[in-house]
């Protein structure tokens, strides 16, 4: 069953096309990788999702419930992380969560349990302007997992990580599912990410899908069209490559 | 709840501290004065507190009116600065309810700064004009008209505030508004009747004119003019962005 379903979607900015025609389908209880380059419209369609900008055509559901009707019931099941992270630098980590908390209407459990996950509660205590990159990183994230939401929205979530804390998130996030029931969409410019995380992936080009299935799928698909299949990056280098290469024609 | 949010957002801020502070400054013009020319206000006659009023409350409504436009730009400035506003928009609560909890907590401040203010003035008429009856009731009643003369530039603040994501514009807007008002005719009536100019207007004369009734009505009507402008601009920054 799809929980998140997308129908044409399109959103033009003036005579630019940053989402086009997509046609994405998000089973229930997947970690779902939506990957393509800078650029090539992956926030701009999570952003539909969360109701932060409107599709210029098309349409999708989220748990069979759509903007700007049932645009608290969604948000209410979605945790999201969108670009860089957002918070009040003037606030602890602990209290920027608990407003959060509260807006959710989440009992005071939750802000522990969002720390422990990510790994923030020994800083719990410190302002976030002071936190590091990657735990600002991890703040966001924690501000998504907050409650453990049904739906996991996260873009690009391990930008400006270390080694460590990119291997720490990933290993978070493919763990999510098993933790709890849990759906997530993560974004991400690097297939080699993409591919120890996600049970499904979505290729993203200049707002155009090129490719959206199993990793097995992706391999024998890209097998048959002649596209180097040893390493996965390459293959999707590629294959971003020939669709710029269509593209200019 | 939601007022209670936007209360613990202007923690560290020095929000609350700033509004205490000018408070205490704004009460120290009525001291000063009387310390040092009491002999010339003493001859004046009249109610105590209105003597008070007329000598010492355009520096006192200018001080206010800073500390709104400061207030609104602090507000806005912890919201833009590590971008806290984008968090609660994917969040289910409406950006209308956190904008008017922020005009409830300014609210709330600017009636805690008059109050201090007042209690000042009313210091200073029982101590300097020492056979003072001062009626508590009529106390009360100019704090609560400078109060709700305050209450468009409070609103029509935060609503400029909120428009600029770089807090030096709104600050810079907010600046040139409060000098601009402070220098036009007070006693054209329509120039009296704006926001940023109002709270310089006092009880006493307003009252003379036969205006109070006038100055209230208008005081409200801006006051849902601005909320229902900011209504108005966050729908058309849902949909156009
Ligand atoms: N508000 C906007 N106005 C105009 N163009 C935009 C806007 N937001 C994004 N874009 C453009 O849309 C394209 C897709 O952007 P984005 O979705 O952020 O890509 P990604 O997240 O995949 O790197 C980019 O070319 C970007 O410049
Ligand atoms: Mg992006």
């Amino acid at each position: 069953m799809n929980i998140i379903e997308t129908n044409h979607l399109t959103k033009a900015y003036g005579s630019f096309t940053a989402v086009s025609d997509l046609n994405l389908h998000i089973r229930k209880g997947a970690v779902y990788g939506f990957l393509g380059p800078n650029g090539a419209g992956k926030s701009t369609t999570m952003k539909m999702f969360l109701g932060l900008t409107k599709p210029t055509d098309g349409a999708f559901h989220i748990d069979k419930k759509r903007f700007p009707q049932n645009r608290t019931a969604i948000l209410k099941k979605i945790g999201s992380f969108i670009e860089s992270p957002a918070f009040y630098g003037n606030l602890t980590g602990q209290e920027n969560l608990d407003i959060i908390r509260k807006i959710l209407g989440l009992p005071k459990e939750s802000t522990a349990d969002a720390l422990e996950l990510t790994g923030l509660a020994p800083v719990k205590d410190r302002l976030a302007r002071k936190y590091s990159l990657g735990m600002k990183q991890r703040l966001g994230l924690a501000g998504a997992l907050i409650g453990r939401p049904p739906i996991l929205i996260l873009d690009e979530p391990t930008n400006g990580l270390d080694p460590v804390g990119i291997h720490e998130i990933r290993s978070l996030i493919r763990s999510l599912p098993e933790k709890y029931d849990c759906t997530v969409l993560v974004s991400s410019h690097l297939l080699s990410e993409i591919e120890l995380m996600a049970d499904d992936i979505g290729i993203l080009n200049h707002g155009h899908l090129l490719f959206e299935g199993s990793l097995h799928d992706l391999k024998s698909q890209a097998h048959d069209a002649g596209f180097p299949v040893d390493n996965l990056e390459e293959t999707f280098l590629a294959m971003v490559e020939e669709d710029n290469r269509r593209r200019s024609k | 709840m939601v007022p209670k949010i936007e209360y613990k957002k202007l923690k560290r801020t020095g929000y609350v501290p700033a509004f205490l502070l000018a408070a205490l400054l704004a009460g120290a013009f009525p001291v000063v004065n009387m310390a040092v020319r009491k002999e010339s206000f003493l001859s004046l006659g009249g109610e105590p507190l209105s003597v008070l009023l007329n000598a010492n409350w355009q520096m006192m409504a200018m001080l206010n009116i800073l500390l709104i436009v400061c207030g609104a730009c602090m507000m806005y400035h912890t919201e833009y600065t590590d971008n806290g506003m984008q968090k609660m928009e994917l969040l289910p609560v409406r950006q209308t309810s956190l904008f008017l909890g922020k005009f409830l907590i300014a609210s709330i401040m600017t009636a805690v700064m008059l109050s201090i203010e007042f209690s000042v003035l009313a210091g200073c008429a029982v101590y300097w004009f020492s056979d003072s009856r001062l009626n508590p009731m009529i106390l009360i009643c100019h704090l609560s008209f400078s109060f709700i003369m305050l209450l468009p530039t409070i609103i029509l603040m935060l609503l400029i505030a909120q428009a600029f994501r770089n807090m030096w514009i709104s600050l810079g807007i907010g600046v040139i508004l409060v000098f601009t008002f402070s220098i036009l005719p007070q006693e054209q009536l329509f120039f009296a009747l704006c926001p940023f100019s109002a709270p310089y207007q006092l009880l006493d004369n307003v009252h003379a004119d036969g205006h109070v009734g006038l100055f209230l009505e208008i005081a409200a009507l801006e006051t849902l003019l601005f909320a229902l402008t900011e209504f108005i601009c966050l729908k058309i920054r849902r949909n156009f962005s």
